[in-house]
């Protein structure tokens, strides 16, 4: 028997999962989709981000814990699940294959403007790959040992303070905003990451702590988030944070010591543990729903596979914008799956139980 | 046993394989920083034919050198393509990535900054420290230490790109920057450059700098030498050190479109020199001294703005302070640029001597 994920892990590789590579942009997009004081709009999400996982720990409860593929295999086919696993294992995979291939593509920008950017993804790739076929486990050790290097970042947030003035915020509530449906999924996606906790039942005590740690993780990023947004609100005037493509790299670049220019370039390597994190659960994700399709293949062999594809699809989309759609695409579908998947779940679960078919 | 070692080979080869494509990815961003001319300073004016003339402080790193910097110059349609041009003029690769000062000279400032501001600022290299000075006169002297000591004092408040570009894109304050007098051998501190938008308009006196100062923000740190007239033929002096001042800003409603704003200004120090007649331990000689400094600052402070909305430049950032007492609708209403002149600005000083030095 492995060992079982305990609920502080699960907050803490939650909580990793969930904090990629949106974080740049957030403040950005709060600002031009929503106007003045646009990090209100996050209330709203974490609202509904805590409503999903509600549901996800009612699969948990009602399943009594059962892994989620076993729940449809009880009632539905397994050749009509197929194209459904398919299609969650593709989506998931090119999800995090495009959120590695920003982290790449920005870091280029930043470092080494003419090297192929390419070459670094398969950096990432490739310590994705060292991760994947270590286990759920060892990556969810993996990912605190990664908080914890990164998370004294968040301090760095005091450096702001002197220049901080409450008037930049406005009396005005969501004032001067545009294309408010489209703002709302793109800002909603710095959430999604979450919904990957309805793969970790299997691995987890069956107990209602475990998704105790769902919560706190995602409670704990809605914090991080709604400071870091009024920081960018009140430090950069509102006209200027809409100017901004990725305003938390400015606000790295504005810590400033007289050695040393710069500093973001550094700073910024430090984000590639939590987007390698995101990166590492969506590739775990779809190669669990793959796994479910071949159970006899070999688990390294699967992997090495699915992040091969990945990365030749990680060629098509060439420049940042590109990149910027997919990922907005995709994050459409990711976040059909987060609310769809386990609503189709209860139902099959409200049936079996009709049915008088649950099995203890 | 055996499995460890095996999977230890399999690691050992697959970076073994990595690492000649990491070790020449980067061949094209290699930097070897003895070929880098590393610019600090870049000087910004405008010449004939609506063009710029741009010029760049490099250290000469080379030990056997004995010039300590070489100074490229040119004359070129932007200020990106002014690097390219620096590059045939020189051995050394040309980057700006330690950029620390941006001059513009008056005539540029004059026509407009907004563009140049956006294209630094674009430049992934270039952070939002870098400082921004008008130069009265020849924009391509070197005047790094100067301005550094004059901004500790906080009489010229210190500019960076990152307050340029966020007062500019604020509908309710106007940028300011320092302006720097080039007088033969030496480079002294002008006043400051107020701005409207991003035009330039006028000019504090250096000595008025604080004034200024005191009635645009909270100041942590200050001097003031102030004349209160003269006493048997001889001028009094009193030198106000170690300024604290807390700003407040109270906005009344007189009509539609008609304001009064009252700015108070909190000042506290000590007393580090008087040319009086009269003993400062006696705490009526203080009270009186403490009403004639407020008079002295509240009525430079009179001119100062009655020349601010004379020039229409809203430097004091009242539009901020009038835009949160009023609704989003009033506020985009309002053609603010025809409000501000009309507006009743009321300065207002109260000054508490903390201390007068350790002598009677």
């Amino acid at each position: 028997m492995p060992e079982k994920l305990r609920p502080f892990h699960i907050a803490v590789l939650m909580h990793m999962t969930q904090s990629g590579i949106v974080i740049f942009t957030l403040p950005r997009n709060l600002a031009d989709y929503f106007g003045t004081n646009g990090w209100l709009f996050l209330v709203p999400c974490i609202v509904v981000s805590t409503f999903n996982i509600y549901l996800i720990s009612l699969v948990f409860r009602l399943g009594q814990g059962r892994s989620v593929f076993e729940i449809m295999e009880q009632t539905i086919p397994r050749p009509v699940l197929y194209p459904f696993y398919g299609g969650l294992a593709a989506v998931w995979l090119v999800f995090g294959c495009m959120i590695g291939k920003k982290y790449v593509l920005i870091f280029q920008m930043l470092s080494f403007p003419t090297t192929n950017p390419m070459v670094f993804k398969l950096a990432v790739d490739i310590l994705a790959f060292l991760m994947i076929t270590k286990g759920i486990y060892s990556i969810s050790k993996a990912a605190t040992l990664f908080f914890w290097l990164s998370a004294w970042m968040y301090l760095l947030m005091l450096w702001f303070f002197p220049a901080f003035r409450w008037e930049r915020l406005t009396p005005f509530i969501l004032k001067g905003g545009h294309n408010q449906f489209k703002g709302a999924m793109e800002i909603y996606s710095a959430f999604l990451g979450y919904e990957l906790s309805i793969l970790l039942f299997p691995y987890v005590n069956k107990n209602k702590k475990a998704m105790a740690g769902v919560y706190a993780g995602n409670l704990y990023l809605a914090v991080l988030y709604i400071s870091l947004a009024i920081i960018c609100f009140g430090f950069f005037s509102l006209g200027q944070l809409k100017k901004l493509l990725y305003p938390l790299l400015d606000l790295l670049a504005y810590i400033q010591f007289p050695f040393i220019e710069r500093l973001e370039n550094l700073l910024y390597g430090l984000f590639l543990f939590p987007v390698l994190v995101t990166v590492v659960m969506y590739w775990w994700a779809a190669q669990e729903s793959v796994r479910r399709m071949l159970p006899r293949i070999k688990l390294s062999v699967l992997s090495f596979l699915l992040i091969a594809i990945s990365y030749s699809i990680s060629f098509i989309p060439k420049t940042l914008d590109a990149v910027g759609v997919w990922i907005t695409n995709l994050g459409y579908a990711v976040t059909g799956i987060a609310f769809g998947f386990p609503v189709l779940l209860l139902l099959l679960l409200l049936i079996q139980r009709k049915g008088g078919e649950v099995r203890a | 046993m055996h499995r460890q070692n095996y999977s230890l080979a399999r690691l050992s080869l697959i970076l073994l394989l990595l690492l000649p494509l990491l070790l020449t990815g980067c061949k094209s961003d290699e930097r070897i920083l003895e070929k880098l001319g590393l610019v600090q300073t870049a000087s910004y004016d405008l010449a004939e034919n609506n063009r710029i003339k741009v010029t760049s402080c490099v250290p000469v790193i080379d030990p056997d050198s004995s010039a300590r910097r070489e100074l490229l110059s040119t004359v070129s349609d932007s200020i990106k393509e002014a690097r390219i041009m620096f590059s045939r003029q020189t051995d050394l690769t040309v980057v700006s990535g330690q950029l620390r000062d941006a001059l513009f000279g008056l005539k540029l400032a004059k026509a407009g900054l907004g563009d140049y501001i956006d294209t630094l600022l674009r430049d992934p290299s270039i952070a939002l420290g870098v400082k921004v000075t008008i130069i009265n006169g020849d924009a391509g002297r070197y005047i790094n230490h100067l301005l550094e000591k004059e901004a500790a004092g906080n009489s010229i408040p210190n500019t960076t790109l990152y307050e340029f570009s966020r007062d500019y894109n604020d509908d309710g304050i106007d940028p300011v920057a320092p302006i720097v007098k080039d007088s033969g051998d030496k480079a002294v501190i002008d006043g400051i450059a107020l701005f409207q938008e991003d035009r330039y308009r006028m000019k504090i006196p250096a000595q008025d700098g604080i004034f200024f100062g005191l009635f645009r923000d909270d100041l942590r740190q200050g001097e003031a030498a102030l004349h209160l007239g003269e006493e048997d033929g001889r001028p009094v002096v009193v030198m106000f050190s170690s300024l604290l001042n807390s700003r407040k800003v109270k906005v009344h409603r007189l009509g539609p479109g008609r304001f009064k704003v009252e700015l108070l200004a909190n000042i506290q120090g000590s007393v580090l020199e008087y040319t009086g007649h009269h003993y400062l331990n006696k705490a009526g000689v203080r009270q009186q001294l403490e009403r004639d400094i407020a008079d002295v600052i509240m009525a430079k402070a009179k001119e100062m703005v009655s020349q601010m909305q004379q020039h229409n430049v809203d430097s004091l950032g009242i539009g901020i302070q009038i835009r949160n007492t009023l609704s989003y609708k009033e506020w985009n209403q309002m053609n603010w640029r025809e409000v501000y002149p009309q507006v009743e600005i009321e300065c207002k000083a109260k000054v508490t001597i903390k201390d007068y030095g350790k002598y009677m």
